[in-house]
This record gives structure tokens, C-alpha cells and sequence, in this order.
């Protein structure tokens, strides 16, 4: 790596600091306020806690149904996450392992999704799922979220499938085994890096999601977590430690996912982003 | 070995389940959309059509260009800020610095949280009575700075556009940091042995290199510029008095709230034309560039 001179160097660690400090204030700030009393937050609010308050996250956990919308969140995430990887695996099988007339219309057809703006579609869908009685079910978010990451799962397994090498299955075909057990024990177990990715990646976008929730969702017991709790802080304007630590519940387990799994997450969604 | 039919019927059936969730839900309510904008309905009494009506009423409503002229302003936040505040960061990154990883952990982080919680946190810091910003203020001796930071109309575009930078900066901060290492070595080798230092070894040599990477981004930055949705609806909901409604907000607005199902629907025709307009635009000259 290059030689930096004492000053530029200090004034890229200046810059990277304050850089880092505008990141993690904002959440600091949040989690301390979520440990004070409401006045004790009004009167002196950058002091550290006199008590810790944890009575704000049992209040918070009660007021807000947060154990109903975590369900609801983990049903819906991890609902769609297994449709979406499980179909979108069998159709890049399909698409990259075998010739077929349609094969390339199929394609571009489904890499079109990616550039497909939700709100196109908000209102057809919402009065699809009238029609069809499926508002505030689950199902109204499980197949809208499986819908639009279909393009992007698709195409990164099908990318990683295609690079496998050919003569993978041909001993398999020798012993007469079907398309179908090819796929599922020899491709899919094979695909194991393509599809941590594609996991990680349906795993975020559906845990974060928003939009389609707040239109297709109006009961409180099948909220998810966004919309549950954006609901609850526009009800709870008053009460802002209350706020912090309901906030702040809900930013633990995206936390501990982060550091855990941060080179898999920042990769993946990195090349979410630039391929979508 | 299998019969040619019998993979044949294999294949349909592999394709079939992922074709209709997709076609069915992604697809189709595109054309939907389409249709629906050539009529005057609330979603529940018969449609009545009124052609082009939606359209010519849209474009004479002083809101929806209000609405454009804030989706041009985050667009441009999205360029003029998160795009070279993201690549200032992977510039400094990319030397021998200490601590890298930490500030890639903490730059990434408000993209990891979800845009709900990013904007809840952002509401809190903008409170005019117990906000962070206004307290923090205050406690500085600038207490003649604070301000209702979301409904004072001259700063609330500027406090989203701030907390829109906030959410988005450490991707491209990272995408760029990508791009840097992979320029081969060689490269910068043989720059510095040219002389080329410094700034001028940036502008010149490395920003080249990382075209294609700048181009995706200025892309990816613009569509997404279109699709702002939750921010603004939970920071602001558009206010006041329309002067933060971007056109997703616009269109929401009408379809859910006044229960104009056929207008919302044309605004959403529109946000998609604009949309496909500018992004192919952009690849067009960007790939004239590279001939």
C-alpha cells in the first residue's frame, strides 16, 4: 500500500471518525435514552442513566405487542425466504442446466423483475388479494415478497449453477436417476455458497419490509414487525424513552445478525444492490 | 436414460410454480396498473372510463409537480451526496489505515436496519421538543439554531435528504471499496513510478478504472431515488401541506387515502416511465463513453 503523509493521514482519520460518530450516535443515543425516565430524559438528556430503567423495555415489550409482530415478522420472513429459494433453486436448475426452445425468454423474463418499481404494482395487487380474500393473512406478503425476489434469487443461483461443470450429472444419468433427484442431491447441495447469499439477502429485504405490509395489513394481530411498530410510535408519540426502547428491541436481533454474519450480509447485499 | 419427453414435462413442471407467483403477482399487475389509469374508480363501484383524464388532471395538479420536484431533490442527494461521501469513504479506507474494518462495520450499519427503524430514529433526533439535534443545540449555546426540523417547509426537505444520506452512504462507501481492490497493483505501481500522486493519481487513473462501478451506482442510486417511500411517509407523511410528497407518497396518497384507485394508478404508470426513462438514458451514455 501507498506512503500517506502525517497530515493527510490525520485528516482521513478526522474525516472516518466523524464519519463514524454521525453512524453510531444516532443508536447510542437511542439505546441510553431508552434506560431513563421520561423526565429524567426531558431535564438532562445526554446524561448517562441514574437507574437503569429497565422497566421501559418490560412496559415497551407489553404496550407494543412486540411478541405478536416478532411472530408475525418470523412467519413471514422465513415463510416467503423458503418458497423464493426453493422455487427460484428449481427454476436455475432449469434454466442453467438444460437447453429447452423457451429457455431464454424465460429468463430475461424473470432478470425483468428486477427493474420493476413495487409501487407499479401496489394497488392491482392490494385489490388482488381483496378479491381473493386474502387481506391481513399472511399469505397476502408471503406471495408478493416471493414474487419480487424471485428475479434476483434466480439469477444469482442460475449465474452459479451454469459455472458448475457439465459432466457433474452425467454419471447420475448413467444410473437412471431423474432430473428431480439430480437436482436435489447433487445441484442444490453443491449450490450451498449461491444460496447462503440468496438466503441472507431474502432474509433482510423481507425482514425489513414495509410497504406491502402497510397496504395489505390493517390487523393488529398479523402486523409485522415495521409496521407494528411504526403504528405504535405514532400512537406513543408522548412517551419518548418508551419509544427508544421499543426501537431498540427491535434493533437487537438485526444487530446480532449483522455482526455475526457482516462479511456474508455486506457482500450479498452489496451485490443485491449493484445487480438489481 | 430418461425420455427427451419426459424431461420436457420435468422442465414445465420445475418452471411452472416459480412462472405463475411471479407472472401472476409481479407481472401481470403491471398491465393491471395500466388499465385501471384509463378509468375513474374507487375500488368498489363500477370503473368509469375517462381515457387519458387521470393523466391531464395529474399534470395540472400543482401537488404532483411538488412531488416531482422532491423526487428531483433526492435524486440529487443520492448523487451529490451519498455517491461521493461514499466514495471519499472507500478512498481513505483503501490505504493502510488502522481500524478499516471498524469503520466498514459502522458505515454498513444503518443499511442493514431496516428504512422503518431508520426513520423512527431519524423522528426522534429531529423532535422539536426532546430531540437530540435541538437539545444538543442548545447545549452548544446555538439555541437560536433549533427549529421544528420536519415542519418548518424551508428545512424539511433538507432534514430528509440528510437522514436519506445517513441510510445509504456506507453501500456505496463499500461497493466503491470493492471496486478500489480490485485495480490491480501493477497499476498503481506503475503510476507512482510515472510520478502521479496524490489527487491527481486519483482523478486520473483510479476513478477511470472504477467507471463501470461509478455508472452501476449513479443507476442503482437514481431507481432507487424513485421507489423513497418509507422515509418520507413516516418522518413527514408529505407534510406539511404537501411539501415533502415525492411521488410514491403522491400516489399512495390518492389510491389508500382518497380511495382513487384509477388515479393512484396512473401516478404509478407515471413513476415507472419516469423511472425506465432516466435509468436507460443514463446506460445509453455511459455506454457510448466506453466506445
Amino acid at each position: 500500500m501507498e506512503r500517506t503523509s502525517p497530515i493527510m493521514r490525520i485528516a482521513a482519520y478526522v474525516f472516518l471518525l466523524l464519519f463514524a460518530a454521525f453512524n453510531i450516535i444516532p443508536l447510542f443515543y437511542m439505546v441510553v435514552g431508552s434506560f431513563k425516565t421520561e423526565s429524567e430524559y426531558a431535564n438532562s438528556p445526554f446524561s448517562l442513566p441514574e437507574v437503569l430503567q429497565f422497566s421501559n423495555y418490560s412496559r415497551a415489550w407489553e404496550i407494543a405487542n412486540m411478541s405478536t409482530y416478532f411472530m408475525n415478522s418470523i412467519i413471514v420472513t422465513f415463510g416467503s425466504l423458503i418458497v423464493t429459494v426453493v422455487l427460484g433453486a428449481l427454476a436455475a436448475f432449469f434454466l442453467s442446466r438444460f437447453k429447452f426452445k423457451l429457455r431464454g425468454f424465460t429468463y430475461a423474463l424473470f432478470l425483468l423483475g428486477m427493474l420493476v418499481p413495487i409501487h407499479a404494482t401496489l394497488i392491482p395487487i392490494f385489490m388482488l388479494m381483496k378479491n381473493i380474500g386474502l387481506l391481513d393473512t399472511y399469505f397476502s406478503l408471503i406471495l408478493p415478497y416471493t414474487a419480487f425476489h424471485l428475479s434476483l434469487t434466480i439469477f444469482i443461483l442460475e449465474g452459479f449453477m451454469r459455472g458448475l461443470p457439465r459432466d457433474l450429472e452425467e454419471s447420475a444419468v448413467m444410473d437412471g436417476a431423474g432430473v428431480y433427484r439430480i437436482f436435489w442431491s447433487i445441484i442444490f447441495p453443491i449450490t450451498r455458497p449461491a444460496l447462503a447469499t440468496v438466503v441472507i439477502l431474502n432474509f433482510i429485504y423481507n425482514w425489513n419490509e414495509y410497504l406491502f405490509a402497510l397496504v395489505l395489513i390493517s390487523k393488529e394481530a398479523v402486523k409485522t414487525l415495521p409496521l407494528g411498530i411504526a403504528s405504535f410510535v405514532g400512537i406513543e408519540t408522548a412517551n419518548l424513552t418508551l419509544q427508544m426502547a421499543a426501537l431498540t428491541i427491535a434493533l437487537i436481533p438485526i444487530l446480532i445478525f449483522y455482526l455475526l454474519l457482516q462479511k456474508q450480509l455486506v457482500n450479498g447485499m452489496t451485490a443485491g444492490a449493484v445487480k438489481g | 436414460m430418461h425420455t427427451l419427453k419426459r424431461t420436457k414435462l420435468a422442465i414445465f413442471a420445475g418452471l411452472l410454480p416459480s412462472l405463475i407467483i411471479y407472472i401472476g403477482i409481479a407481472v401481470v399487475p403491471i398491465a393491471m396498473s395500466l388499465y385501471y389509469s384509463f378509468f375513474d374508480w374507487d375500488g368498489i363501484t363500477a370503473k368509469e372510463f375517462v381515457g387519458l383524464g387521470n393523466f391531464t388532471e395529474m399534470l395540472q395538479d400543482d401537488i404532483f409537480w411538488l412531488s416531482v420536484k422532491n423526487n428531483v431533490i433526492i435524486m440529487l442527494t443520492g448523487l451529490v451526496g451519498q455517491i461521493p461521501i461514499g466514495l471519499l469513504l472507500a478512498l481513505l479506507l483503501n490505504r493502510s489505515l488502522r481500524g478499516t474494518s471498524f469503520f466498514r462495520t459502522a458505515g454498513f450499519l444503518p443499511v442493514v436496519i431496516s428504512s422503518v427503524m431508520v426513520s423512527l430514529i431519524w423522528g426522534m433526533i429531529y423532535n422539536t421538543e426532546y430531540g437530540f439535534l435541538n437539545s444538543f443545540l442548545s447545549v452548544i449555546g446555538l439555541e437560536s439554531w433549533t427549529r421544528n426540523w420536519l415542519g418548518d417547509p424551508a428545512w424539511s426537505m433538507a432534514s430528509i435528504s440528510v437522514a436519506y444520506i445517513w441510510q445509504n452512504c456506507g453501500l456505496y462507501m463499500v461497493i466503491f471499496l470493492a471496486a478500489l481492490q480490485s485495480i490491480p497493483q501493477e497499476v498503481n505501481e506503475a503510476a507512482e513510478l510515472d510520478g502521479a500522486t496524490g489527487l491527481r493519481r486519483v482523478l486520473s487513473i483510479t476513478i477511470p478504472m472504477i467507471r463501470a462501478t461509478i455508472l452501476v451506482s449513479v443507476v442503482y442510486s437514481i431507481s432507487n431515488s424513485f421507489r423513497v417511500f418509507d422515509l418520507v411517509q413516516i418522518l413527514t407523511g408529505g407534510g406539511p401541506a404537501h411539501q415533502t410528497e415525492v411521488m410514491t407518497i403522491y400516489m399512495y396518497n390518492s389510491a389508500f387515502l382518497s380511495r382513487e384507485f384509477g388515479f393512484g394508478s396512473a401516478v404509478s404508470i407515471l413513476i415507472l416511465l419516469f423511472s425506465l426513462i432516466i435509468i436507460s438514458t443514463i446506460n445509453r451514455f455511459g455506454r457510448e463513453k466506453d466506445v
